[in-house]
């Protein structure tokens, strides 16, 4: 009886392994089974993760903001002084003004490039447990979206669309480790590739061992044919550490993105490339230092 | 098994799945993330008979595939979750009943966690995927194992109780 049992189960795992394996070589083998069930899903999906965005949006951060308590007092000042500051202007809602500012800085960015572009709220993160980082953003194929479409945010590159379905699509991160774009170093010209690393540091390598690169440089899309995956003018990050080494044949740098990938609210997916490349114009520039200069003057009571 | 607890047990996974997708994913956990998923469907697992692990591995992969973030082949979760299923089913009676010293049960749900994770990159890599860097997937595994160990307590006697609810009045003889 338990010998019956056991060659049922054998029987039965060999089913399931495969018909598993059967699965793998249709979708391999290009039957896009998986493409639309996938896009089924995220169709379903999409609005229910339109309700937990509202519903979630202030504790989404929670763990990072209780990672980042131990600040200084200083910084701790700051931040009262400001949020004092925020309530007598009567602000209302401050996860709204911040996806607002994120939205006028990333059109202004988009309207500096001369970029097309379509701005969205994001929803969802990938899980981890697929390897991947992803975003999910609430536009889709009715908003004019295609795959491979370079998304921005007010700091620079985010990512790339993956895939689209008709209300969301699905953006491959820059932090992701297969993640790989062609840039150019702002000034110098020297061109290399940067690819993600999985967090907020990127590796570039400088195609030319010769070439100057110092920490501080500034580095841009170079962008790609038809301005799909990369449009061209992105700021992407800035170099952070030079690794110089006499035997190999290209350079390496790290580099730190200048979007803050974990805490992007709001995006815009590039539609349409400029018509002239804007080469250095989209860089960061420093705030101005304002210099005031004070003469004392004699107080009356002094001069008597 | 009747088919009609096949059909209870992949919505109730279907709704896990759906929370973990629109809700745990969206919480940025300080070292990686967290699969709610893979937790609850390791508790499942353990919890079922030779056949059930092997049925539930496979149902569960295959709604793991449907991830819409996901860019590996539709069907490879299933291979991997039905490995696992049958890894269960081998070795629960060598284990003995774990549910009554819940640590281990803990620590046994976490790291066949790990387990499906890994096993996942190395099917992945044989099919010629990029894996990325191995600090990163170390992290990501390691990070998974950790919140699968410490968040798991909360939720465990729901799965356990949906599961007994989901039963047939014969299974719960």
């Amino acid at each position: 009886m338990a010998r019956g049992g056991g060659n049922r189960s054998r029987l039965l795992l060999i089913l399931l392994l495969v018909s598993s394996l059967f699965l793998i070589t249709l979708d391999l083998r290009g039957v896009n089974l998986a493409g639309s069930i996938r896009s089924g899903v995220a169709t379903v999906f999409s609005p229910v993760e339109n309700l937990f965005s509202k519903l979630f949006s202030p504790i989404g951060n929670f763990a990072s903001d209780f990672r980042n308590f131990g600040q200084s007092k200083s910084k701790i000042k700051q931040l009262e002084k400001e949020v004092d500051l925020l309530k007598s202007k009567e602000v209302l809602d401050e996860d709204l003004v911040g996806q607002l500012s994120q939205l006028k800085n990333v059109l202004d960015l988009a309207g500096r490039g001369g970029y097309k572009v379509v701005a969205a709220k994001v929803i969802n993160r990938g899980s981890s447990a697929t390897f991947k980082q992803t975003l999910t953003i609430d536009i889709g194929s009715r908003d004019g979206v295609s795959k491979n479409m370079t998304v921005i945010s007010d700091g620079g590159l985010v990512g790339v669309v993956k895939s689209v379905n008709a209300n969301s699509s699905i953006v491959l991160l820059m932090s992701d480790p297969t993640f790989k774009i062609g840039v150019r170093i702002a000034g110098t010209q020297g061109i290399g590739v940067v690819s993600g690393q999985g967090g907020n540091k990127y590796l570039l390598q400088l195609l030319d061992a010769t070439g100057e690169i110092k920490v501080g440089d500034v580095l841009v899309a170079r962008g790609s044919e038809g301005g799909r995956p990369f449009v061209p003018g992105v700021p992407v990050g800035t170099v952070t550490s030079v690794q110089s080494n006499a035997s190999s044949i290209t350079q390496n740098a790290d580099v730190e993105g200048l979007s803050n990938l974990d805490r992007i609210g709001v995006v815009a997916v590039v539609v349409s490339a400029p018509k002239q490349d804007p080469r250095d114009s989209l860089i960061p520039k420093p705030a101005p230092t304002v210099t005031v200069f004070i003469t004392p003057t004699p107080s009356p009571s002094a001069s008597k | 098994m009747s088919r009609i607890r096949v059909l209870n047990t992949s919505i109730l996974l279907f709704a896990i799945f759906l929370l973990q997708e629109t809700v745990v994913s969206r919480i940025n956990f300080p070292i990686d993330g967290f699969s709610l998923y893979l937790a609850a469907l390791m508790i499942l697992l353990s919890l079922e008979d030779r056949n059930g692990a092997l049925v539930f591995g496979f149902i569960g992969g295959l709604i793991m595939d449907l991830s819409v973030a996901a860019d590996t082949p539709f069907g490879q979760w299933a291979l991997v979750l039905t490995a696992i299923g049958y890894l269960f089913s081998v070795n629960k009676e060598s284990i003995g009943d774990f549910t009554d010293s819940p640590i281990i049960f803990l620590v046994f749900i976490s790291l066949a966690s790990a387990l499906s994770l890994l096993l996942f990159l190395v099917i992945g890599a044989m099919l010629g995927q990029e894996i990325g860097a191995l600090t990163h997937v170390v992290s990501i595994i390691f990070a998974n194992t950790l919140w699968s160990f410490l968040i798991t307590p909360l939720f465990l006697p729901a799965i356990i109780k949906a599961r007994t609810a989901l039963l047939s009045n014969r299974e719960r003889v």
